[in-house]
């Protein structure tokens, strides 16, 4: 193979790899303060609240399925933990608060974990689809948050609560930090285990997934547990950002963090897509905001600009499939 | 009704795809009332010849006559507008409507008044009525196309077909999917058509119908004509010379023994309509065949044996304990695989590459407490290469890029590789060319010889014959008989298969 070829072929398999880094050449020269430690650090910081979810809805999306409720499960779960806290260490006095804290987390984590669990569950044993069932939730944890609120913010958390959502370690943001390490254990988990090829394979073609011995229902369950368990840590990371538990927070979220896998270039037919290029996605949404407001165009034409993009990376996608294919 | 005779003639008709020639400056000329049967093994240049004909790809260079005229065809749309119809190996009628919608498709005739745009189902009725009735089908037109079976269905793609008044009408495979009786009356069909002056073109795998069916017979090899030859002039060894050139035919090896150290007892295997205490043994490294027609439920009992499929009673004996199968998983634990009979849907994701589904029911082996390295994966998929004989170019490339009788090869690898002890086979060779299948043969023969049982489904008959050790007959959900193939003729085991259902 030649360098023009070579060349061509790279170019072509990483389009957005190359359109990113484009656009933040770009976005150094025209908007002044986008290229410092801190601004990057700051899109980074932006990025991880959703980033943690748009890993696990790429499995979803995957092994064929959708999980539109992780939006509320954001708000719910920084709700439930902020109750609990409450509850834990005030009302019921049966814990210190930082003890209270630490246990509110883990409930928290478990319930989202379950809350996915529920969805594959229904999925598996009542061929409920994960649209429906999703959907449903998505509604019902956003009622549940105002329930256990009361529709107010609940503001049980003390001053070193924020380190989660708004700590540094070594001067990088925490959240990033916790960002990046999910981002390395999904792309371990879909690239170097078992569990990750029969999630390809399961969504790819759940029959002949099944008739090779793959306990397809265990494969979704899983991958929806996952996904809603990083919902709830998002919901944790958010409630530490703004320090309470606000039902009304993450609204919309779902379509946020689908929108980063699909630019990502995984297929909404299931069976094709990448970590990897969930992490370009997302941090190309993250870029083109940071430019965007350093530019002070409005947050009208941002959105605008955002659809836009959602379109023509899919076209992208599809353009570069139907070369790479025959 | 047309009775003019039409023509159908190609001139030096060529396609290229960047890097092959898929079609190499082909003439044929075809005269209607006659049968012509195309064949050629796969990747011979039939289906690029057919999609030029048909209108569903553009030729490089050459040029296609229809009754001596030039036609220039940019759509299939423009094809069945000269008359051009083909039926394709895959059935695509809606389900859900019923035979006559499905006749009439995207054509139902409407109503004078309101705009047209008001369907007239009493000349819906009539119109397939008119169109069954003259090919000498019975049918309900109101029936529902998923209540009726696989033979009825292609007979209502051919009514379909026929509804646009055809000139040439192309069959792609059409009894891949269908039983010997089911076969005879498609023939009587085709028969019928004939007369009407309609060019046929015929394109088959199955060898021994072209005597019954055909008038003329071309070849295809590697994209250029071999040539056309009358169906009397056709003897089986020119025939298979046209279409491979020197081949050797793998004959039933003398090494292969009886086995007879018992490995699997079935015991009252039922299943509420679809099959009924099925009893059977099957040994140590035997190949066992199953015959009988479609719907006689040997294909559910295979799937049932695989616990793909639920049953409501009865066990199997493994290693001396009863076991009710419940899932594939539980039963590739068990060392019991099956490839099923629709392997581009059900054996392999065809999204995925060769690599990934080659190993993809093997993880637990190839992985270390759960993780996988692709060079881990490789070993695997070059054992299944090197002895399956895989033609394969690239491992990563995805596996629906590979011919029919290769991907078949990689469903076997993929169950090699758990080394399993009982492989369930359901129509292994269907849809893959004569060379394909005798290395098939092949395989199911080596199996054997490593100890490993297999049970083979088909419809071919002559083929069970040749590579198996026993054969059991199912007619009606039932084991009828076992026979061993040297106490039986092909004749005589197709009218044991058939009995009761003429």
């Amino acid at each position: 193979m030649n360098i023009s070829s070579r060349l061509r072929l790279f170019f072509s398999s990483s389009i957005l790899e190359v359109i990113l880094v484009l656009l933040c050449i770009m976005l150094a020269f025209s908007a002044s303060g986008f290229l410092t430690a801190d601004n990057l650090l700051n899109v980074l910081r932006n990025v991880s609240m959703q980033g943690v979810i748009a890993f696990g809805m790429t499995m979803v999306i995957i092994s064929g399925e959708i999980d539109l409720s992780v939006g509320s499960a954001v708000a719910f779960a920084g709700c439930l933990t902020a109750f609990l806290t409450q509850k834990l260490s005030g009302e019921w006095a049966l814990l210190p608060l930082s003890l209270a804290i630490a246990v509110s987390i883990l409930i928290t984590l478990t319930i989202g974990f379950l809350v996915g669990t529920f969805t594959g569950f229904m999925r598996n044993r009542y061929q409920v689809p994960s649209f429906i069932t999703t959907l449903a939730l998505m509604t019902g944890l956003s009622g549940a948050a105002e329930l256990i609120t009361n529709g107010f913010p609940l503001t049980p958390f003390p001053a070193w609560y924020n380190f989660i959502g708004g700590g540094y370690v070594l001067g990088i943001p925490f959240p990033a930090l916790l960002f990046l390490l999910t981002f390395a254990i999904l792309q371990f988990l879909m690239n170097y285990t078992s569990f990750g090829r029969t999630v390809y394979a399961v969504g790819g073609n759940a029959e002949a997934a099944r008739l090779s011995g793959i306990n397809v229902s265990r494969v979704k369950t899983m991958v929806f547990g996952i996904t809603a368990f990083l919902a709830a840590l998002s919901g944790i990371m958010v409630s530490s950002e703004i320090m309470s538990g606000t039902a009304t927070t993450a609204k919309g979220w779902e379509l946020d963090v689908i929108a980063a896998v699909i630019i990502g270039g995984t297929s909404f037919m299931g069976g094709v897509g990448r970590i990897w290029g969930t992490m370009i996605g997302v941090v190309f949404l993250g870029v083109m905001m940071n430019g965007m407001t350093l530019l002070n165009v409005s947050e009208y034409w941002q959105h605008v600009v955002r659809g836009t993009i959602i379109l023509v990376a899919v076209l992208l996608n599809l353009l570069q499939k139907d070369k790479g294919g025959r | 009704m047309n009775t003019q005779i039409h023509t159908l003639q190609t001139l030096s008709l060529r396609k290229e795809y960047p890097g092959t020639v898929a079609l190499n400056d082909v003439s044929v000329s075809y005269t209607g009332g006659q049968i012509h049967a195309l064949i050629g093994k796969n990747g011979a240049g039939k289906s690029t010849l057919v999609k030029l004909i048909a209108g569903a790809t553009r030729p490089t260079s050459g040029s296609i006559l229809v009754d001596g005229k030039e036609v220039s065809l940019q759509s299939p749309r423009d094809a069945l507008q000269r008359g051009i119809v083909a039926v394709h190996q895959e059935l695509s009628l809606v389900p859900e409507l019923s035979v006559a919608e499905n006749i009439l498709l995207g054509r139902l005739p409407k109503k004078t008044g309101l705009g047209g745009s008001i369907i007239d189902w009493k000349r819906v009725d009539t119109r397939a009525e008119e169109i069954l009735v003259g090919l000498g089908v019975h049918l309900d037109v109101h029936a529902r196309a998923s209540t009726l079976g696989v033979a009825q269905q292609q007979s209502i793609e051919i009514a379909k077909a026929m509804s646009y008044e055809p000139s040439i009408l192309i069959l792609d495979e059409p009894t891949s999917a269908l039983a010997q009786h089911e076969t005879e009356r498609l023939f009587e069909l085709l028969r019928t058509l004939k007369g009407r002056g309609v060019v046929l073109l015929y394109i088959t795998h199955r060898l021994q119908e072209l005597r019954e069916i055909a008038d003329t017979v071309t070849a295809l090899r590697d994209g250029s004509l071999v040539g056309t030859i009358s169906i009397a002039e056709a003897t089986s060894s020119t025939i298979v010379h046209m279409m491979f050139g020197e081949v050797v035919q793998s004959v039933r090896p003398s090494d292969l023994v009886y086995p007879t150290e018992p490995f699997v007892e079935v015991r009252s295997f039922s299943r509420h309509g679809v099959f009924e205490d099925i009893n059977f043994t099957v040994n140590k490294g035997e190949i066992l065949g199953i015959a009988g027609l479609l719907g006689s439920g040997r294909t559910e009992l295979l799937r049932a044996l695989f616990g793909a499929d639920p049953v409501d009673s009865g066990e199997l004996i493994i290693d001396g304990r009863g076991i009710r199968p419940s899932s594939p998983g539980q039963m590739k634990d068990l060392g019991v695989v099956m490839t099923p009979e629709n392997r581009k849907d059900q054996g392999l994701v065809q999204l995925l590459n060769t690599r990934i589904n080659a190993c993809l029911a093997s993880l637990n082996r190839i992985s270390t407490r759960g993780f996988v390295t692709r060079g881990r994966e490789q070993v695997y998929v070059d054992r299944n290469i090197r002895d399956l004989n895989i033609a394969v170019a690239n491992t990563e490339a995805p596996v629906a890029f590979l011919s029919g009788g290769n991907q078949q090869k990689v469903v076997i690898g993929k169950w090699l590789n758990t080394q399993p002890r009982l492989v369930l086979l359901d129509e292994p060779t269907r849809g893959i060319d004569v060379q394909a299948k005798q290395q098939m043969f092949q395989i199911i023969w080596d199996m054997s010889k490593r100890g490993i049982s297999c049970i083979v489904v088909s419809s071919e008959l002559e083929e069970l014959l040749d590579i198996c050790h026993r054969i059991l007959i199912m007619r009606q959900g039932k084991i009828i008989s076992s026979v061993r193939p040297d106490e039986i003729s092909l004749e005589n085991l197709f009218a044991v298969c058939m009995k009761e259902e003429v």
